[in-house]
C-alpha cells in the first residue's frame, strides 16, 4: 500500500523515464588504446560494425570503424587503405597532411568530439583514427541499397509527372531542387529523435514564404522531444494546431510537383528521412480538396471536376443518413411511386433502417481495410466475398434491402472521390455519428450534424491560416481558385497565408490571343 | 473580452439571418393581419426604424470607438445608472433569447410531434453554446457560410413558384388608405430594431466600414422581406393571414413535372441554419452582456449557466403557444423598440449633451 502511494506521489513528480542519451562523451585522447577502448565499448555486441586495425606506412597504428553495409567499401579500400598502407611518413604532422591533401575522397570531416565521432559512423562514413592524433577523420563514403524513384502509388494521375519521392531524404531533396532552381529555394536542416537521428529538411522559397511562418515551424519542430521519428505523420501530430479533429491540418503529399507547387505559393515543407511523404503547411481544407491535376487539365475540365468532387463530398457524408432519416421519419419527402418501391424491397428485411445502414456501412468499412492490408494474391478473394456475399446473396437472403446496397455502394465511391486519403477517412468517420443522429431526431439530427461540423471547421487553424479560407473568411480574390479552377493567365496572385506577402506571381495580361503573336 | 475579430461585411450578414431567419416564416402572416393586401408596403415603414437604429448605434460607436455598450453608458449617465440599465438589458436578452429559442423548437414541433420541446432546444442550444464558447471570430465565419446558402434557397424556392405567381393579386393598392400598412409594420419593426445588436459587434470589427455594411444590411433585409411579401400575396391572396407559416405553405405549392415537389423539408433545413446563426448571436450577446455588465475577465465559464437558464427562462417566459402570439403582439412592440431603439438614442442624446457642455465649460 505504502509502496503504491509512493509510486503514485513519484508519478506525481514528473519523472519520467530517461532516454539514453549519447550526447557527452568528451573527446577523442591522443592515446590510441584508450580511444579504441572506448569506441569497442559502445560498439559491443555490435555485430555489424567492423574496426579494422593497420599500420600507416607500416609504422603507425591506424583504426578504420565502419558499419558494414552502409559504407561503401570498395571506394575505401582503392582510395583510403591502399595509399596509406603503401605511404612512407616519418611523424604524424605528415599523416594528417596526407590525409588532407592526397586522399581523393570530396568530402572529409574532422571530428574531435566523441559523440560527433559516433554520430558519423551511425550515418555510415567510415572513420580513421591513427596513432597520436587526437582527430578523427570521416570520409563522406556513406552508401546503402536504396529504392529507386518509382511513380507515387497513393497519387496516381493521368497528366503529370510520374516521379514520386523516394525514402532517401537527398534523392527528395535533389528532385525538388531539379524542379526549383533558383538560389532561393532554401533546405534547413535538423535532427529530431534521440535514438533515431531522423534528418528534417524544412524547405521554403525566401521571399515568397512569410519569415514568421518558417519561424513557427521552427519552434513547433525544435519542441518534439521524442525517441524516434519513423514516418513523417509522427511530425504531423506533433505539430498540428487542433490535435483531436478528424480532419488533417498538413498536407502530406509523396509528388515533388505538388510540393513545388505549395512552395512558390509560400508555403514550406518539412521533409523526413525514412519516408516518401513530405508534409506542406499550412494547408486549408479547400486545398485538401485539390488534386495536382486540376491544375495540367484544361481549366473548365478541372473546374467541372471539382465542383463534381464537391457533390461527391457532400454525398459520401450525408447519403445514408438522409436515407435513414427519411425512411425513419419523413416518408411525405419522397414521391409516392419512389416510396412504394423502397417500401417493397423493405418488406422482408428484419431490421430497422439505422441498423441495417449501420450493418452495412461497418461491412464496407472493413471491407475496404481489409483490401489494403491484404497480399495482392488474396485481394482478389476479398472482392468476390465482398461483391456475391455481401451485396446479391444478403440482399436475396433478405438481410439487407437492395436500395440500401446502393445507397453503401455509392458512398463508398464518393467517399474515393476525394484525392486526399486523409481527408476522404475523416468524413468517413463522421458518416456514422450523423447517422445515429439521422436515426435519433431525423432530418433535424442531420441538421444538427452539419451545423457541427461546419462550427468545428470553423473553429480550425492551420498555422495561422484558417481552415475554411478563402470561404469564411471570404477572401473574393481567391475564390478563383476555390469555387473554379480559373485559367493560368487568370491566376496572377498568389493565395494569402498570413502576414505579409509576395501577392504577383506572373505578369498580368498572359492571356493568349493570336494578335499577340508579334506578327 | 473577445479578442477576435469580425470584417464589417461579416456582421453584415450576421444580422442578416438573424433577422431574416424567423421573420421569414411568421411575420407576412402578421403583416397581412393588419395590412391586408398592402403588407408589402409595411416592410418599407418598419425599416424606417432599422435605419434609425443602425445610425444612432454607429454614432455611439464613433463617438466611443472600441468602447462596450456598458462602457459608453457609464461615460454618459454615470455608473450607478448603468448597472441598473445592464440588469434590464440582461433580463431583456435573456427573454428574448428565450423566447426564440422557444419559437424554433414549436416550430420544429410541428414536423416532430413525439419530440419533447425541451430535447429540440437543447440540441440546439448545445451547438450555440459551443459556437460561443469559439467566440466571434467563429461564429462570423459560419454566417458568412449560411448566408449563401440561405439566400439561394430563398431565390430558388421563389424562382420555383413563379408558374404560381398571380401578380393581379397586388390590386387593388393602398385600397384603405395608408393606415393599414402603417399598422402592419408595428411588428416587423421588432426584427428591423434587432439591428441594435451590432452595438455588441462593433468593438470587433477590423475595419472601419460598419456604417456602410449596417446600412446595406438593412437594404437586403428590406428588399428580402418585400420579395417575400409579394410572393406570398401573389400566392395566397386575401387569406395570408390565416397561415401561421405562410411562406412555408406557399412552398408546399411548388410543382415542377411532378419531379420537383414538396420541398418544404428544404425550406426547414435553410430555417434551421438561419435560427442557428440567431440563436447564437443573441446568446453570445446575452453573454457579453453579463459579463460587460458585471465586469467579468472572461465570458466562458457563464456559457453554460447561462444556456441552462435560457431553456428555463424559455418555458418561464412563454407558457404555451397562445401566450406567445399574445405577448408577440401585446408586449413586444413596444418592449423592443424601448431596448433596442429608444435607450441608444438617450444615451445618444445624453453623450451629445455631455460633450456639449464640456466644450462650453471650456
Amino acid at each position: 500500500m505504502v509502496r503504491r502511494v509512493k509510486s503514485l506521489l513519484r508519478r506525481r513528480k514528473g519523472i519520467q523515464p530517461q532516454i539514453d542519451s549519447l550526447d557527452d562523451h568528451g573527446s577523442l585522447s591522443n592515446k590510441m588504446d584508450e580511444n579504441i577502448d572506448y569506441f569497442r565499448s559502445v560498439y559491443a555486441n555490435c555485430s555489424d560494425v567492423v574496426i579494422r586495425p593497420f599500420l600507416i606506412g607500416g609504422m603507425y597504428q591506424a583504426y578504420f570503424i565502419y558499419i558494414d553495409g552502409l559504407a561503401n567499401v570498395e571506394e575505401t579500400d582503392e582510395q583510403i587503405l591502399q595509399p596509406l598502407m603503401n605511404a612512407t611518413v616519418k611523424n604524424t604532422n605528415e599523416i594528417m597532411n596526407m590525409l588532407e591533401n592526397k586522399i581523393p575522397v570530396t568530402n572529409i570531416q574532422k571530428f574531435t568530439s566523441l559523440s560527433k565521432c559516433i554520430d558519423s559512423i551511425s550515418t555510415g562514413n567510415p572513420l580513421l583514427l591513427s596513432d597520436g592524433i587526437n582527430t578523427g577523420y570521416s570520409f563522406c563514403l556513406a552508401k546503402w541499397e536504396k529504392r529507386g524513384i518509382g511513380e507515387p502509388s497513393a497519387e496516381v494521375g493521368i497528366k503529370g509527372p510520374r516521379e514520386g519521392f523516394t525514402e532517401t531524404i537527398n534523392v527528395s531533396t535533389s528532385q525538388l531542387r531539379r524542379i526549383i532552381k533558383s538560389p532561393s529555394l532554401k533546405m534547413q536542416e535538423l535532427f529530431i529523435g534521440q535514438l533515431t537521428k531522423t534528418k528534417i529538411v524544412i524547405s521554403y522559397i525566401e521571399g515568397i514564404a512569410n519569415h514568421n511562418l518558417i519561424e513557427e515551424v521552427h519552434n513547433r519542430l525544435e519542441r518534439i522531444k521524442i525517441d524516434g521519428i519513423l514516418e513523417s505523420g509522427y511530425i504531423e501530430e506533433l505539430i498540428e494546431d487542433n490535435p483531436y479533429s478528424p480532419f488533417p491540418q498538413i498536407l502530406s503529399t509523396e509528388r515533388p510537383d505538388v510540393v513545388c507547387s505549395n512552395l512558390l505559393e509560400g508555403r514550406v515543407a518539412i521533409l523526413v528521412d525514412g519516408t516518401p511523404f513530405v508534409i506542406v503547411v499550412p494547408t486549408t481544407f479547400f486545398s485538401l480538396l485539390q488534386s495536382h491535376e486540376d491544375y495540367y487539365q484544361r481549366f473548365l475540365v478541372s473546374t467541372a471536376v471539382r465542383w463534381l468532387r464537391y457533390l461527391f463530398l457532400v454525398i459520401s457524408l450525408l447519403l445514408p443518413s438522409l436515407y435513414v432519416a427519411i425512411l425513419t421519419f419523413h416518408h411525405e419527402m419522397v414521391p409516392t411511386a419512389l416510396l412504394l418501391s423502397v417500401a417493397a424491397s423493405r418488406e422482408a428485411v428484419p431490421f430497422p433502417a439505422l441498423v441495417e445502414a449501420l450493418m452495412m456501412e461497418v461491412t464496407f468499412e472493413a471491407l475496404r481495410e481489409a483490401g489494403i492490408r491484404l497480399p495482392k494474391q488474396v485481394g482478389a478473394a476479398v472482392s468476390i466475398v465482398g461483391a456475391l456475399v455481401i451485396g446479391q446473396a444478403a440482399v436475396q437472403a433478405g438481410l439487407v434491402s437492395a436500395p440500401m446496397v446502393i445507397v453503401v455502394a455509392i458512398t463508398g465511391i464518393a467517399s474515393f472521390m476525394i484525392p486526399r486519403y486523409a481527408m476522404g477517412i475523416g468524413f468517413r468517420i463522421l458518416r456514422f455519428p450523423i447517422i445515429f443522429l439521422a436515426g435519433a431526431l431525423g432530418l433535424l439530427g442531420v441538421m444538427m450534424g452539419i451545423i457541427a461540423i461546419i462550427v468545428h471547421l470553423s473553429t480550425i487553424r492551420s498555422f495561422g491560416v484558417p481552415y475554411l479560407s478563402p470561404l469564411a473568411p471570404l477572401k473574393g480574390t481567391e475564390l478563383k481558385d476555390t469555387l473554379i479552377r480559373s485559367p493560368w493567365w487568370k491566376l496572377n496572385t498568389r493565395p494569402h497565408l498570413t502576414g505579409d506577402y509576395n501577392k504577383h506571381r506572373q505578369s498580368p495580361g498572359l492571356k493568349p490571343d493570336p494578335t499577340k503573336g508579334g506578327e | 473580452m473577445d479578442k477576435g475579430r469580425i470584417s464589417s461585411i461579416q456582421m453584415g450578414m450576421m444580422m442578416y439571418l438573424t433577422i431574416l431567419a424567423t421573420a421569414i416564416l411568421t411575420v407576412p402572416s402578421i403583416t397581412a393581419k393588419y395590412a391586408k393586401k398592402d403588407l408589402w408596403l409595411s416592410p418599407i415603414w418598419a425599416s424606417i426604424i432599422g435605419f434609425f437604429t443602425v445610425i444612432i448605434v454607429i454614432q455611439l460607436s464613433k463617438r466611443f470607438p472600441r468602447q462596450s455598450f456598458f462602457q459608453i453608458c457609464e461615460h454618459t449617465i454615470g455608473t450607478l445608472a448603468t448597472k441598473l440599465l445592464g440588469f434590464l438589458y440582461f433580463t431583456f436578452f435573456l427573454i428574448a433569447s428565450g423566447q426564440i429559442t422557444r419559437t424554433y423548437a414549436e416550430f420544429i414541433k410541428v414536423f416532430f410531434i413525439k419530440t419533447p420541446v425541451s430535447v429540440i432546444m437543447i440540441t440546439m442550444l448545445l451547438l450555440s453554446a459551443f459556437t460561443v464558447i469559439a467566440g466571434i471570430e467563429v461564429i462570423g465565419r459560419v454566417a458568412q457560410l449560411f448566408f449563401p446558402i440561405f439566400v439561394f434557397s430563398v431565390f430558388i424556392i421563389i424562382f420555383l413558384l413563379l408558374p404560381q405567381l398571380e401578380p393581379s393579386n397586388i390590386f387593388p393598392i393602398l385600397e384603405n388608405g395608408l393606415l393599414p400598412s402603417l399598422k402592419g409594420a408595428i411588428i416587423p419593426q421588432i426584427w428591423f430594431g434587432e439591428l441594435f445588436l451590432i452595438v455588441f459587434l462593433l468593438p470587433s470589427l477590423s475595419d472601419s466600414k460598419g456604417m456602410k455594411w449596417g446600412i446595406l444590411t438593412v437594404l437586403l433585409i428590406l428588399v428580402t422581406f418585400i420579395i417575400t411579401n409579394i410572393t406570398v400575396l401573389f400566392i395566397l391572396n386575401q387569406n395570408t393571414e390565416f397561415y401561421i407559416y405562410p411562406f412555408l405553405s406557399a412552398t408546399q405549392l411548388v410543382n415542377l413535372g411532378d419531379f420537383i415537389e414538396s420541398i418544404e423539408p428544404i425550406i426547414i433545413a435553410i430555417w434551421i441554419l438561419g435560427t442557428f446563426i440567431k440563436i447564437t448571436v443573441f446568446y453570445y450577446v446575452t453573454i457579453l452582456t453579463t459579463a460587460q455588465w458585471l465586469k467579468l475577465s472572461d465570458y466562458k465559464p457563464i456559457v453554460w449557466p447561462i444556456g441552462i437558464l435560457i431553456v428555463e427562462v424559455s418555458f418561464w417566459a412563454v407558457p404555451n403557444l397562445m401566450v406567445n402570439n399574445h405577448i408577440d403582439i401585446t408586449v413586444f412592440p413596444f418592449l423592443f423598440p424601448i431596448m433596442q431603439t429608444f435607450i441608444p438614442l438617450f444615451i445618444l442624446g445624453m453623450a451629445v449633451i455631455r460633450k456639449k457642455s464640456k466644450s462650453l465649460e471650456i
